[in-house]
């Protein structure tokens, strides 16, 4: 009977580690991901390329906005994890960009490529990215 | 400095200037490696930017040894 009882209570724990696991590997992944040694490398440019208010923005906003060199009221806003740029205008989301590389980035690596491109290149930046109207 | 993005983070090439002028034989050594992995990478359709603190990224076409910086971005298509 203890025998049953120390048994089921092992069992009930596997089980329980097996559920929180996937979890736990959510949170701690970013963290792990940043370690690596390509994540590295690649925060350094991202430190070295951006200014102390732009990493701020980064790390306590999530996105970094880049203003359009051409237009005035417009401004792209790159996520710091991979997914859409958002253009905004007057500060409404007029269009979602989708824009890749074709090799594999890190992503540290992806927020360089979107603002360099912006910055000095923004017309093939356009011409190149699939876009996503807002009709809101 | 050459900054080439790829999977691995960046690869980087350093060269000195001053040693160029003085016709330091490591430091051309360096330039000229530095020279063709660019042309190598704009032949892959890379986009080569020029970084110089304090002035605007500027997209150049041809290496430039005087750059503090170049960065070199691999091809890019819409997602």
């Amino acid at each position: 009977m203890n025998q049953t009882s120390q048994l089921l209570t092992a069992l009930c724990w596997i089980i329980i580690a097996l559920a929180v696991s996937p979890m736990l590997w959510l949170i701690v992944q970013p963290y792990v991901r940043s370690m690596s040694r390509s994540e590295r490398r690649a925060t350094d440019l991202l430190r070295d390329t951006l200014t102390s208010e732009q990493m701020r923005q980064l790390l306590w906003q999530g996105y970094l906005e880049i203003p359009s060199p051409t237009k005035p009221r417009r401004v792209y806003r790159v996520p710091r994890t991979r997914g859409y740029v958002q253009v905004l205008e007057n500060g409404r989301t007029i269009m979602r960009l989708c824009l890749q590389p074709i090799e594999h980035l890190p992503d540290a690596d992806m927020i360089v490529l979107h603002k360099l491109m912006i910055e000095a290149n923004e017309e093939t930046y356009l011409q190149k990215a699939n876009k996503y109207m807002c009709l809101d | 400095m050459l900054r080439v993005m790829s999977r691995r983070g960046d690869d980087r090439l350093t060269w000195d200037e001053q040693k160029i002028q003085t016709g330091d034989a490591e430091a051309i050594a360096a330039i000229e490696e530095a020279e063709r992995i660019f042309a190598q990478e704009r032949a892959k359709g890379a986009t080569a930017f020029r970084i110089d603190t304090g002035k605007p990224v500027q997209r150049i076409e041809k290496f430039d040894p005087t750059a503090e910086q170049i960065v070199l971005v691999p091809r890019v298509v819409g997602g």
